[in-house]
């Protein structure tokens, strides 16, 4: 086992939780039954390495077989490092009919033209999204395995999400991409993130959403003579609409994990109480970031107890809406 | 609030303190505590207090408190020291700074012993009628800024307290005064390029949702000026200028996005000149306006004492 290879191992397993590490090397099945056996897992993780490290050697495992384990972590665990997303458009004619063999060779033969000396990797997990590692070298150095770019993309979606691409590298990739996939163009999406599943079930609409509905309640019975009575079924009316309009705008029960939304703002000022600022020409240059440990159950929070006024404002509707995390708002275009 | 809601002057105080004290005072994350006037605190004993803090840390070392720096055998080295020309007025005592160094018991001769606590206490612009009042034998530097090791901090805080017989409490930088000091930063910019006026509120909801508004200086200046024009017109006071900036603020963001910020609460301000969060940090980036804003701060601690 090269030095790379150790030193790959190394960085993995200080990457890997030692909750994972059993379960991670199982799936990997690169070492026998017997020999998985023998590791001591009570033991601290810089002994399990050495020991780990020890029986790959054994083992004449190679770069290629730790870059293996490093993939089935990461897409065990994805939900790391900065995911952008991607969007393909123009589809050629028989862009459909692509499927995963197809795409896996149109993909590395692509990229291969474009840059010597990469090292492609493409597996299909489970839930049918087609995972892609790159290792980039160029026409003098080997493949850096310590810096692999992560693609993930589900055939017959427009959506690709990319992790730790390079700008050097992004319009190679990008261009293997469109070509492999028979699309014309990929533009970004405006939507980043650390969490892959949040950023794929909102575009995929995997969560359950409320339908507006004409009648929302039963049609109203005969009135009710009692004041007081009316006051509190006002109350409760808007308090119900608000839920409603939350629900419709954001979705009902659980949303995916968005962790922040920006926009950049470049709108005139527009405050009757002050006329200086009213009247300038230029625009009022700010900028806003809403972060949360779930955004877009905070936002619905917010519009259910009114902090948020409703009808929701496009701004934010278009969150879930758009699917889209960054804007940049001008006057000539509010809905961004 | 009195005299120090007034726009504050940008003061050149390198000429009334030496600039290595500044140095320590500036660029550094301070936490804030207010406590209560010193009994028989004098000056000219900052030796012997010094011998005495070094003591008393090891002391309780010994008894085994962890003081979370360094290994066990780490010894604790104290100073005190006079920061002059902080003191603005007559009444104003001096500054006094309590420096906790360490050094490694195996250490070689060269190798430099490590600050691991600072702290000082002061008193700025404060209130004449107050100070005068207070009995002879009382010291009064009501304004406490640490940074360091909790540990630490609260073993000075300990010796402090049972030497001159006072007490200590938190000072949070309550929403007034961040509103004061996002108006005093984006004031600032007419002289010093604040780069940016950060504010950041957290909203009520499940899960907490936190906004970072972020303005481009030379808009909130325009904005500054104008609630000041305004306020000026209608002969309104100076805290009305602040709540009107700020109220500009909120309506702006309300237009776009119709949340009501004040259904929060404002946590951080910040610009190039610093940094303040409600949890009683404050970070002073540039002397020029240190004075002013710990006069500020300086009046908090005395109105927040018991």
């Amino acid at each position: 086992m090269d030095n790379l290879a150790k030193h790959l191992l190394q960085r993995l397993m200080r990457r890997i939780p030692a909750s994972m590490l059993q379960s991670t090397l199982d799936k990997w099945g690169r070492l026998t039954a017997e020999k998985r056996k023998s590791l001591d897992f009570t033991q601290s993780k810089l002994t399990i390495t050495q020991e780990l490290v020890a029986l790959c050697e054994e083992s004449e495992l190679t770069v290629k077989h730790i870059t293996e384990l490093e993939m089935i972590y990461v897409t065990e665990n994805p939900n790391q490092g900065m995911w952008h997303t991607f969007q393909l458009l123009d589809p050629e004619d028989d862009a459909h009919s692509v499927e995963l063999m197809q795409f896996k060779e149109q993909f590395k033969s692509h990229l291969s033209e474009l840059k010597r000396n990469v090292s492609v990797k493409i597996k299909k997990h489970t839930d049918e999204a087609v995972w892609i590692r790159v290792a980039w070298g160029d026409g003098l150095s080997r493949p850096n395995h310590l810096k692999a770019t992560y693609v993930v993309h589900y055939l017959q979606t427009p959506y690709v999400f990319v992790n730790a691409l390079s700008s050097k590298n992004k319009p190679l990739l990008l261009q293997a991409l469109t070509l492999s996939t028979k699309h014309q163009q990929i533009k970004a999406a405006n939507l980043s993130g650390q969490k892959l599943t949040a950023l794929r079930d909102l575009l995929m609409r995997q969560y359950q959403q409320v339908f507006p509905t004409k009648y929302p309640s039963p049609l109203p019975e005969s009135d009710q003579s009692i004041s007081k009575l009316r006051i509190e079924k006002v109350q409760a009316e808007a308090s119900a609409n608000r839920h409603r309009m939350a629900g419709e705008t954001f979705g009902d029960g659980m949303l995916p994990a968005l962790q922040s939304a920006f926009f950049q703002l470049e709108t005139k000022f527009k405050d009757p109480t002050n006329e200086a600022m009213t009247q300038r020409d230029e625009p009022f240059i700010c900028s806003v970031k809403f972060s949360s440990s779930n955004l877009l159950e905070s936002l619905r929070h917010c519009a259910s107890s009114g902090i948020a006024s409703t009808p929701v404002t496009p701004l934010l509707s278009s969150i879930p809406l758009k699917g889209r995390n960054y804007f940049v708002i001008t006057d000539n275009v509010p809905n961004a | 609030m009195n005299i120090c809601r007034k726009a504050p002057r940008s003061q050149n105080i390198t000429e009334k303190v030496k600039p290595e004290h500044l140095a320590l005072l500036v660029k550094t994350e301070w936490q804030l505590s207010y406590v209560t006037p010193l009994y028989q605190f004098r000056h000219t004993q900052l030796k012997t207090y010094a011998r005495q803090l070094s003591a008393f840390i090891a002391a309780e070392k010994q008894q085994g408190l962890a003081v979370e720096v360094g290994g066990l055998q780490n010894t604790f080295k104290v100073s005190f020291s006079v920061l002059q020309g902080l003191a603005e007025t007559n009444d104003d005592p001096e500054t006094v700074l309590i420096q906790v160094q360490s050094k490694p018991m195996f250490a070689r001769q060269e190798d430099p012993p490590k600050t691991v606590w600072s702290g000082w206490l002061s008193c700025i612009n404060g209130n004449p009628e107050y100070l005068q009042s207070l009995p002879k034998d009382f010291t009064c530097l009501p304004l406490f800024c640490s940074k360091g090791a909790e540990g630490l901090s609260s073993l000075v805080k300990s010796w402090l307290q049972r030497t001159f017989d006072c007490c200590f409490g938190p000072l949070d930088i309550n929403q007034t005064t961040l509103q004061w000091l996002a108006a005093l930063w984006t004031n600032c910019h007419m002289e010093t390029n604040i780069q940016k006026l950060k504010m950041i509120w957290t909203l009520p909801v499940v899960p907490p949702l936190q906004v970072t508004y972020t303005v481009d200086s030379d808009d909130a200046l325009e904005l500054w000026r104008s609630t000041r024009e305004s306020s000026a017109e209608k002969s309104r006071g100076a805290e009305d200028e602040v709540t009107r900036f700020m109220q500009g603020l909120m309506s702006h963001f309300y237009r776009h996005f119709r949340v009501d910020l004040s259904a929060g609460e404002l946590n951080q301000v910040s610009s190039a000149l610093g940094s303040a969060k409600l949890n009683g940090k404050i970070k002073i980036s540039s002397s020029r306006y240190l004075i002013s804003i710990f006069s500020l701060l300086t009046e908090c601690a005395l109105l927040k004492m018991p």
